[in-house]
């Protein structure tokens, strides 16, 4: 069961989450720290160094916001954020200031396993093999010839735009990443203008019609509804 | 919206002042007499204070029509004359005819409002009675089996464990369902609407209703068909993804003998219509009108307030005292829904059997 030794810490002031979350993590082998408030999992994060962390927004004693941007100064461990329902804004905001991904409570543990897994494997620590680099890369059903700017969908080749073609490679070089509609229109073309969400949204239209993805059955791009996009090669709808 | 009311306000007193006036005009030209004009004056006041808010347009109107007396209907013919006391008289009639008939509208008017804010708070307390019934249920499932588990452990065989374990998350999960539904309730039941909407892509609206639903139903295939195109529609997209996956939730749960769920999506005129099918038992006919008012069809009832109530598709073959699968909430929440977004939702039995949802929503450009 130890085969991976990857360190996780929680920071969570729900003690049952807290507990039920541990419970799954060191059941499935990882080592896991518990913090129950924002200071503690400051020194906790200094002295211990986790791979990665799971991150109640509404912490009691600070702003869970604070926490990702203090950490994203020094650290690229992933950050798993749990949220509530009715907090889109603070979603795409602790996206945009460097969080990886986001839970909605209530999660299942699968889900929650599923996005830990994406994530750790995605981690840049550990190398990124999805990252913009010359030669081939394959993520999943995909394949890409970053040399020849051709994508190939299990061994078949589909004809991407220039435009799609960035999205894909940009997408993919985020793997297990909830990238926000801001962050891609930024990287993509520079400026975000009125019309721009739109523009992004016709463009992943035309890409999931290419690379074969269906609405409810679509195993690569997910898509988070009023947030942005993921690439994922887990096996996330099989819970 | 208070300008468009305004506007509206405003052209009615035109209308019905213009109107009195050339009809006075009229009857004076060809019955040569002026005794019926001040009546169609005061008729007209009367009418604009009744049809218009507040006392403006009344008095403004009713100033209106004593100066056309004095200027065109008593002697001296068009001429304004201050000096006859008849006139001013006149005055002091139609003025006061006006500030009782506004008095009396607005009391009405207010009277009318308190009375849809009291209707308003009984149906809110109906709500809350309700689900408070339906939240015991799974509580209790939650707490006893847990509570079993823990001080009899090791009295209890593994199945058991599984048993009772599986019996907990099946409530949550209902749990789950069941507040999400009141969330949306709170979000629309309040003082004014607060709909977020938002132009949404069709087709990542359907693949999120879609993954969700399967998370919760993970054996039941749905069959889908959309247009190709790109299509975007304007709505709030949390509260119409929760509709889409109560409907399909409702069929899974309460269309007994399904063995086909299908979700259909057209444009239309400008509009998006979407059409949850299956081809289950349907719904009994008597259920079909008021299957989606649920809890505020009932009034007045005791402790039992909805039993054996329409509820949803549910309420059949089911004993009156294991209310926890009710869907009532579940279609209410959707019809409400529908309604915020300003249409409406229609259910209709197929010929070859089961049930079709329906609604639509606006296409944006």
């Amino acid at each position: 069961m130890n085969r991976n030794k990857y360190k996780i810490l929680i920071i969570e002031d729900e003690e049952n989450i807290r507990n039920f979350v541990r419970a799954v993590l060191q059941a499935h082998g990882y080592q896991v720290l518990c913090a129950e408030k924002g200071e503690d999992g400051r020194m906790l994060f200094e002295s211990h160094g986790p791979d990665l962390v799971i991150l109640d927004l509404g912490l009691p004693d600070m702003d869970g916001i604070q926490f990702i941007k203090d950490v994203r100064e020094k650290s690229k461990a992933p950050i798993l954020v749990l949220s509530a329902r009715s907090n889109e804004m603070d979603k795409v905001q602790a996206l945009d200031l460097g969080a990886n991904d986001y839970v909605t409570k209530p999660f299942g543990t699968a889900e929650l396993e599923a996005r830990i897994r994406s994530a750790l494997r995605n981690s840049s620590r550990y190398g990124n093999p999805g990252s913009v680099q010359p030669g081939r890369g394959s993520k999943g059903k995909l394949e890409i010839d970053y040399d020849a700017r051709r994508v190939f969908v299990e061994g078949r080749e589909v004809k991407l735009t220039q435009t799609e073609y960035n999205i894909v490679v940009f997408l993919v070089g985020k793997t297990g990443k909830v990238m926000t509609y801001a962050e891609i229109i930024q990287e993509i073309w520079g400026w975000n203008g009125p019309g721009s969400i739109k523009k992004l949204q016709v463009n992943m239209a035309n890409i999931r019609k290419k690379i074969g993805e269906r609405p409810g059955d679509a195993r690569f791009i997910h898509n988070e509804l009023g947030v942005g996009y993921r690439i994922s090669v887990e096996e996330e709808n099989h819970y | 919206m208070e300008w468009k009311e305004r506007g509206c306000d405003i052209l009615k007193t035109s209308i019905l002042m213009v109107g009195a006036l050339g009809s006075s005009l009229f009857i004076q030209k060809q019955f040569k007499t002026q005794f019926l004009i001040p009546m169609i004056l005061a008729l007209a006041v009367i009418l604009v204070s009744l049809l218009t808010q507040g006392y403006v347009y009344g008095i403004v109107s009713s100033l209106c029509s004593v100066l056309c007396l004095n200027y065109a209907f008593t002697f001296p013919f068009f001429r304004f004359n201050f000096s006859i006391p008849e006139n001013m008289f006149s005055a002091v009639l139609m003025l006061s005819l006006t500030l009782i008939t506004s008095t009396l509208t607005v009391k009405l008017r207010r009277q009318e409002k308190e009375r849809a804010e009291i209707e308003k708070e009984r149906m809110r307390a109906n709500l809350l009675r309700a689900v408070s019934h339906d939240l015991r249920t799974p509580l209790t499932t939650i707490y006893g089996s847990s509570s079993a588990l823990i001080e009899d452990y090791g009295k209890l065989t593994e199945e058991q464990h599984i048993e009772l374990l599986e019996g907990i998350r099946e409530d949550a999960q209902w749990l789950i369902r069941m507040v999400e539904n009141l969330l949306s309730i709170t979000r629309i039941g309040g003082a004014d609407v607060k709909l977020i909407t938002t132009s949404v892509v069709l087709e990542e609206l359907v693949d999120s209703v879609l993954v969700k639903f399967r998370k919760g139903f993970p054996n039941q295939a749905v069959e889908v068909s959309l247009p190709e195109e790109f299509v975007c529609i304007l709505v709030d997209p949390v509260l119409i993804q929760q509709v889409l996956g109560n409907l399909l939730e409702n069929a899974v749960l309460h269309a007994k003998g399904m063995t086909r769920l299908s979700l259909n999506i057209y444009r239309k005129d400008g509009q998006v219509i979407f059409e949850v099918a299956d081809n289950g038992i349907g719904i009994p006919p008597e259920l079909l009108g008021n299957i989606f008012t649920g809890y505020h069809s009932q009034r007045g009832m005791n402790s039992g307030m909805y039993y054996g109530m329409p509820f949803g598709y549910e309420k059949r073959d089911v004993p009156v005292d294991n209310q926890k699968k009710s869907m009532g909430i579940g279609l209410s929440v959707c019809a409400t829904i529908i309604k915020a977004h300003g249409g409406e939702i229609t259910v209709e039995n197929l010929p070859k059997g089961g049930a079709l949802f329906r609604f639509a929503v606006e296409e944006c450009g």
